[in-house]
C-alpha cells in the first residue's frame, strides 16, 4: 500500500470519526422513531396491547371511503392553501419592491402574522369567526349582507375556508419577506435592457422576474406543501377536525387515531403513510429542480 | 474518631431514611383548578402524614383524561387522576389503574346508580367525587317576550313549540344546543334519549341497543331542536351555550345543578329550572354522570394515593364539596352529617335529586373516546341535515361495535 493512499484512509477515516456524533445523533432523533413507527404500524398497539397484525391497518384504510375523503381533502387543502401563498407571497413582495411611499411600515406590517405564536393569532381568528360575538359576522349583519349570527365554524365548507384563509394568513408573510429578498437579487440591467426594448412593467415580472427566481418560487413551493401538508396547530384550534370530519386532514386524523383514541398503531400506519407521500414530494421536487435549474439556469 | 464515624454513619442512615419515607404523590385535577374543598383534605392529608407531600396539577377537561392515560402508558404515572369515570373501564382493562376497596358501611350511603358507575368486573376502580344530574333552565324574561307563560315544557312538543314560538316572535335562539365534538355534545342527546326509554348498551349483555325506535325518535327531535336553536350548533359546547344563556342569546338549555351559580344575577333573577321533558316513548329523564379519583398503577406509592383519595371522598369532606361546588349529592347526607343537608326542602335542588333513581348512567364502553366520536358525529349528522335520524343511528350502532 503506497502511503497516499494510506493518507487518504487516514483522512477518510478522520472524516467519518468527526461526522459520527451527528449521524448517531439523526439516528436517535429521526431514525429510530421512524423505523419504531414502521414497526408499530403493523401491530396492533393499543393501551395494554400490542401484536402484530400484518398489513391489516393497511389494508383498513385502503378500503375505507372515509380515510380516501381525508387523503383527497389534505390535498386540496395544500393545493389551495399553497397556491394563495404562493401568489400572495409573489405579489407582496413585488409590491414592496417597488419603491412604494412608506415601504418600510409596509416591510414591518407585512410581518406580525408570522411573528405573533400561530396559537394566539388563531384564538385571535377563533373569535373573529364567532357568530354571536365576532367580528366578521357582526360587520356583515350590519351592512344588512347576514340577518343573523352565522357561525363560520359550524358548517363543513365555511369552516374549511376559514381554515385555508387562516392558514393563508400565517403563511403569506414569510413567503412574501423571502421572495422579496430574491427579487431585489435579480440584476438590474435585466429590467433596464427590457424598458429600453418597449417591455412593459406586467411583461417584465413574467419575462425577467419569474424566470430568474423560478427555482426559488420551486424552492419555496416544496417547503410550503410540506409545511401545509403537516399544519396542525391552526385546524386544531379553529376546529379539531369538525364539524363531522370537514377539516380533518391526514396529520389530524392521524393525531385524533393515535393520541386521542389511543390507537397508536392505526395511527402509526397514518404516519407512515404521511412520510411515504411526503418523500414522493420531495423525489419530485429534486427532479423538477433538476429540470428548473437547467432551464433557467443564470 | 471512631465516634466521629458512628455519627456520621447515623446521620447519614437517617437521611438516607428519610429520602426513603419521603413520598410525592402527583395529582392530576381535572377541570382546571383545584376546589377549595379538596385543597383543604389534601392540606390536612399531608399534616397527618410527615414526609408525604401532593404535587397538584390543575389540567382543563379537554386534555386532561388523555393526559392522565397516556404519561401512564408511557410508563410514568402519575399517582392519582380526578377524571371522568366513563374512562375506568378502559384504564382498568389495560392494567393502569388499581382496584380500590370502598367501605361496605360507605357503599350504602351513595346515590342509587353511583357506584355502578365505578364498578367492572366485580371490583370499584375509582372513589366517585363528583356526581351530575341535569335540568332545564329557562329564561322566563324571553318567554315572556315571546307573548307565553313560562312554566316547563312536559313533553318534547311542549318544548319544540315553545322555542318556535321564541324564535319566530322574538328573532331569539328558543333552545341552545351542543353539537361540537366534545363531551357534553354527547351527554345531552343522551339526556333526551333516557327521557325516551333509549338506551345506548345493556350493561348486563354488554350489547349495542343503541338502534332503536326510541333512539331514532331522540335523534329527530335533536334534529328539529337544531331548527329552533342559535345557529351553528356544531360550533357550541354546554359552557358556550351557558354564555349565550347569559347574554339572553337563547331561551332555555340543559345543564346541571351549578349552572345557577353560573348565571347573571339578572338571568337567574329571572330563570327557572324545570325537568327535562319527556319524549314519546318515555318519562323525563336524566344521565347521571360521576367523576372519580383514580390510583394509577407503578408508582410504588399506590397505598398511600388510595387512602388519599379514600379521605377526598369521605362523607363530610364530599359533602364540602358537594356543597360549596354546587354539585349533585353523591350520597344521602342526611345519614351523613347532623344538620339539614342543603338540598333538603330546596325546590331548585328538587329537580336535580328526584331524577336519580330513575336516570340513566353514562354508557360504559372500552374505547370511551371512540364512543364520543360515533356518538357525536351521528348528532352532528343530524344537525348538519347530512342523513337521515334512522340511518344516522343504524350506522353509529354498528360502528359502536368495534369499541365495547
Amino acid at each position: 500500500m503506497s502511503a497516499l493512499s494510506k493518507l487518504h484512509r487516514g483522512t477518510s477515516l478522520f472524516a467519518w470519526l468527526l461526522i459520527l456524533p451527528a449521524a448517531l445523533y439523526m439516528c436517535l432523533i429521526v431514525a429510530w422513531p421512524l423505523l419504531e413507527t414502521v414497526r408499530l404500524s403493523f401491530t396492533n398497539s393499543a393501551l395494554g396491547v400490542e401484536d402484530y397484525v400484518g398489513a391489516e391497518n393497511y389494508a383498513k384504510l385502503a378500503g375505507s371511503g372515509r380515510f380516501h375523503d381525508i387523503v383527497l381533502r389534505t390535498f386540496y387543502w395544500m393545493a389551495l392553501s399553497v397556491c394563495l401563498k404562493i401568489v400572495l407571497g409573489l405579489a407582496g413582495a413585488s409590491l414592496l419592491n417597488s419603491r412604494l411611499k412608506g415601504g418600510g411600515i409596509y416591510r414591518v406590517l407585512v410581518m406580525p402574522p408570522w411573528v405573533v405564536p400561530i396559537a394566539i393569532g388563531c384564538i385571535g381568528w377563533l373569535w373573529l369567526y364567532q357568530g354571536h360575538f365576532g367580528l366578521i359576522a357582526g360587520v356583515l349583519q350590519r351592512v344588512g349582507i347576514l340577518d343573523g349570527p352565522f357561525e363560520f365554524l359550524a358548517y363543513r365548507d365555511s369552516a374549511f375556508y376559514c381554515a385555508v384563509i387562516t392558514d393563508v394568513w400565517i403563511g403569506t408573510p414569510f413567503v412574501t419577506i423571502y421572495f422579496l429578498a430574491v427579487i431585489q437579487a435579480v440584476p438590474r440591467e435585466l429590467h433596464e435592457a427590457a424598458y429600453l426594448d418597449g417591455a412593459s412593467r406586467w411583461y417584465r415580472f413574467r419575462r425577467v422576474t419569474i424566470p430568474y427566481i423560478m427555482p426559488s418560487i420551486a424552492a419555496m413551493s416544496l417547503l410550503s406543501v410540506i409545511w401545509t401538508f403537516n399544519s396542525f396547530e391552526i385546524i386544531w384550534i379553529l376546529t379539531e377536525g369538525g364539524p363531522r370530519g370537514g377539516t380533518t386532514t391526514l396529520i389530524i386524523d392521524t393525531y385524533k387515531r393515535a393520541i386521542a383514541n389511543f390507537k397508536f398503531g392505526q395511527g402509526a400506519a397514518r404516519a407512515t403513510i404521511i412520510v411515504l407521500l411526503l418523500t414522493a414530494f420531495s423525489l419530485l421536487y429534486l427532479w423538477a429542480m433538476a429540470k428548473i435549474n437547467r432551464r433557467y439556469a443564470h | 474518631m471512631n465516634k466521629q464515624i458512628s455519627l456520621g454513619l447515623l446521620f447519614g442512615g437517617l437521611l438516607l431514611a428519610a429520602a426513603v419515607h419521603a413520598q410525592q404523590l402527583t395529582f392530576v385535577m381535572c377541570g382546571g383548578e383545584v376546589r377549595e374543598a379538596d385543597q383543604k383534605v389534601i392540606d390536612q392529608f399531608q399534616a397527618d402524614n410527615p414526609g408525604v407531600t401532593v404535587e397538584m396539577e390543575a389540567v382543563p377537561w379537554g386534555t386532561c383524561q388523555s393526559r392522565s392515560t397516556q404519561l401512564a402508558h408511557a410508563g410514568d404515572p402519575v399517582s392519582l387522576s380526578y377524571m371522568g369515570s366513563r374512562t375506568l373501564k378502559q384504564l382498568a382493562q389495560a392494567d393502569l389503574i388499581v382496584p380500590v376497596d370502598i367501605d361496605p358501611a360507605m357503599r350504602g350511603l351513595y346515590q342509587p346508580n353511583v357506584l355502578k358507575t365505578v364498578e367492572n368486573q366485580g371490583k370499584f376502580w375509582g372513589f366517585p367525587h363528583a356526581f351530575s344530574t341535569k335540568a332545564l333552565f329557562i329564561n322566563c324574561a324571553i318567554v315572556e317576550q315571546a307573548g307565553l307563560e313560562c312554566r316547563g315544557p312536559r313533553t318534547w312538543d311542549e318544548m319544540y313549540d315553545m322555542a318556535k314560538t321564541i324564535k319566530d316572535k322574538t328573532g331569539i335562539a328558543g333552545v341552545g344546543l351542543a353539537g361540537k365534538d366534545f363531551d357534553n355534545t354527547m351527554h345531552q342527546f343522551l339526556n333526551y334519549l333516557y327521557s325516551n326509554n333509549g338506551t345506548v348498551i345493556d350493561p348486563d349483555t354488554n350489547e349495542i341497543t343503541l338502534d332503536s325506535k326510541e333512539a331514532v325518535e331522540t335523534l329527530e327531535f335533536y334534529g328539529r331542536l337544531a331548527d329552533v336553536a342559535q345557529d351553528g350548533p356544531t360550533a357550541f359546547e354546554r359552557s358556550q351555550i351557558k354564555d349565550l344563556f347569559n347574554d339572553g342569546k337563547v331561551a332555555m338549555y340543559i345543564d346541571g345543578p351549578w349552572g345557577r351559580g353560573q348565571h347573571n344575577e339578572d338571568v337567574q333573577a329571572t330563570s327557572i329550572t324545570v325537568p327535562i321533558p319527556a319524549g314519546p316513548s318515555g318519562q323525563s329523564g336524566t344521565l347521571l354522570i360521576t367523576d372519580s379519583i383514580a390510583v394509577f398503577k407503578g408508582t410504588g406509592h399506590e397505598d398511600v394515593a388510595i387512602k388519599l383519595a379514600a379521605a377526598l371522598a369521605s362523607g363530610e369532606a364530599q359533602y364540602d364539596l358537594d356543597s360549596s361546588w354546587g354539585l349533585t349529592p353523591i350520597m344521602k347526607y342526611e345519614q351523613v352529617i347532623a344538620e339539614k343537608p342543603f338540598y333538603v326542602d330546596d325546590p331548585y335542588w328538587e329537580v336535580f335529586v328526584e331524577p336519580i333513581a330513575g336516570g340513566g348512567p353514562e354508557p360504559l364502553f372500552v374505547e370511551y373516546q371512540s364512543l364520543q366520536t360515533v356518538m357525536n358525529e351521528m348528532i352532528q349528522g343530524i344537525i348538519l341535515k347530512e342523513g337521515d335520524a334512522a340511518d344516522l343511528v343504524a350506522e353509529a350502532a354498528e360502528a359502536l361495535e368495534e369499541f365495547k
